[in-house]
């Protein structure tokens, strides 16, 4: 679905955010990438959108080559992008429109657009705050109509750039219920967090640290063989509980627990 | 919310459904008519429109007076200058200023100008979003060579609507940065300068960021300048033939007298 090559992307002021990194990132997958601030997640994702062009080596979304600007509108079709902050995003004044804008950019007939819209809102549960303004919208509410601004353009691929950082724990699990939603059907899903507990729906995880892929594998075993030191990003007390207890022989490493909820569920039958 | 700068207010009054393009020439209109009222009357008339029409589109006129609170400085910097600078009967004189009774008359009228004007812009960008306003002003555009000087009515329109949705934004940040400001000492009336200085220099700077950040998300959802359709079905509807009749009516009013 996205083949990643030997890309290198430097910014104007000289910094270097990915060095060499090569990616396949297979169709239906859902990929986590994790790494430090800086470490050139959100570049990566900008490369696959197309928003930006690599200096060197190559993004292919879907057959299409990123460098070349005849497909760019097509790669952005493919591989729709929610960003960190929702607030930044909103382009329409009401909850609506804002999900509109997508399909009109596509020229879709005005009846197909408001099919799209009224299902993407359903499907987030926003149908109620249809004609709300975005910015009187919780957080989470927020992320939710950003989210189905996305939805509305079908795209196969979704790149999710940090989009529960500013959420509390109840908002994030439950944008995270969506995400696993889309996944189950059948949407690609490329999801930059920092929080490892997120990576519970997870196939594949990827670390990544000074603009190059330091891991590459499966999230449970990464997180549970790997030298801390060496995987670039801070485990959260879940993991480092799930690790001791792994060490101490008292739970299997065969289910290596991700979240609070996984490690209750390991523990309870236990006892 | 409801009573910020500009802001679209959804609704369901008749002036809401009307088509944004029988708004937008309502509001050139408007805007022509109150630059030809010159006397007392003229101004009671266009205020009387004014407050017909802010009964009929069902919202509270207090958010019509929060709309032109940020401009109170310039209408009052506009009103001392008539008052102060135009020759004619004074009315008060003292060693160093002299008022007349022409400037007292002409800087109530001119300030009066400038806030309907500003009451009226109100009134539509609080009864049509953005988009409608953007489809509008395109519709209007299409006609025009634009595509001969490299821009499309599109690209115009919407630069048009993301100013004015701005504007509630830029309102909201400097909220934000004021608060934070006087939180870390700030004071405002103690040292006017330094205020300006520590309020205008990062509210610039997160605009320049919230512009980028929206010009992303923009390009990110396939922003192209040509064949973009609208969710918004426009089409002239009976109420906005009644609205164009009574807009003939009223030029014809204004050239016979």
């Amino acid at each position: 679905m996205i083949f990643i090559n030997n890309l290198s992307y430097r910014y104007p002021n000289g910094t270097l955010a990915l060095d060499s990194v090569d990616l396949h990132i297979r169709k239906g997958e859902f990929i986590a990438i994790a790494g430090k601030n800086g470490c050139g997640k959100s570049t990566l994702l900008r490369h696959i959108n197309g928003l930006l062009v690599p200096c060197e080596g190559y993004v292919v979304v879907k057959g299409m080559d990123t460098s070349d600007t005849s497909h760019i509108q097509d790669i952005r079709r493919v591989a729709g992008m929610v960003f960190q902050d929702p607030e930044s995003q909103f382009i329409g004044m009401t909850v609506e429109e804002d999900v509109a804008f997508g399909p009109e950019n596509l020229g879709l007939p005005p009846e197909e657009i408001q099919n799209r819209v009224d299902s993407s809102l359903n499907i987030m549960g926003m149908m109620g705050q249809k004609n709300h303004t975005p910015r009187t919208l919780s957080g989470g509410q927020k992320q939710k109509v950003a989210l189905a601004s996305v939805l509305a353009m079908e795209p196969e691929v979704i790149l999710f750039d940090e989009v529960t950082s500013m959420l509390d724990s109840m908002s994030r699990n439950d944008i995270l219920l969506h995400v696993k939603q889309l996944h189950e059907n059948k949407t690609t899903v490329v999801y930059v967090t920092h929080h490892l507990e997120e990576l519970v729906y997870a196939d594949r995880l990827v670390v990544m640290d000074k603009g190059r892929v330091i891991h590459d594998g499966n999230p449970r075993i990464i997180l549970r063989q790997g030298n801390p030191l060496n995987l670039g990003i801070e485990l959260p007390p879940v993991i480092e509980l799930s690790r001791r207890l792994c060490d101490s022989g008292l739970i299997t490493p065969a289910f290596f627990p991700l979240s609070v909820e996984e490690l209750r569920e390991v523990l309870c039958q236990l006892m | 919310m409801d009573s910020l700068f500009m802001s679209f207010v959804p609704g369901d009054s008749i002036i809401h459904r009307l088509d944004p393009r029988t708004k937008i020439l309502g509001l050139m209109l408007a805007s022509i008519c109150i630059f030809y009222a010159s006397s007392f009357e003229w101004i009671a008339l266009i205020a009387l429109v004014f407050v017909i029409l802010i009964l009929v589109c069902k919202l509270p006129l207090k958010h019509f007076v929060h709309s032109a609170r940020p401009m109170i400085l310039f209408f009052v910097i506009l009103f001392l200058m008539q008052l102060l600078f135009t020759e004619g009967k004074p009315i008060f004189s003292s060693k160093w200023i002299t008022i007349s009774y022409e400037g007292l008359v002409l800087g109530t009228i001119l300030t009066l100008r400038f806030i309907f004007l500003l009451l009226f812009a109100a009134l539509l960008t609080t009864t049509t979003s953005p988009s409608k306003i953007t489809a509008g002003i395109e519709k209007f555009l299409r006609p025009l060579p634009l595509k001969y000087m490299g821009i499309s009515s599109h690209d115009l329109a919407m630069m048009m609507s993301m100013s004015i949705y701005f504007v509630p934004m830029m309102y909201d940040n400097f909220r934000n940065l004021k608060d934070a400001q006087l939180s870390r000492g700030l004071n405002i009336k103690k040292d006017p300068v330094k205020a300006i200085i520590a309020l205008s220099v990062p509210l610039v700077s997160i605009s320049v960021r919230a512009a980028e950040d929206v010009a992303l998300a923009i390009e990110s959802r396939c922003y192209k300048s040509t064949g973009r359709t609208s969710v918004h079905m426009m089409g002239l509807k009976k109420n906005d033939y009644i609205c164009l009749f009574l807009y003939i009516l009223l030029i014809l009013f204004c050239i016979a007298y």
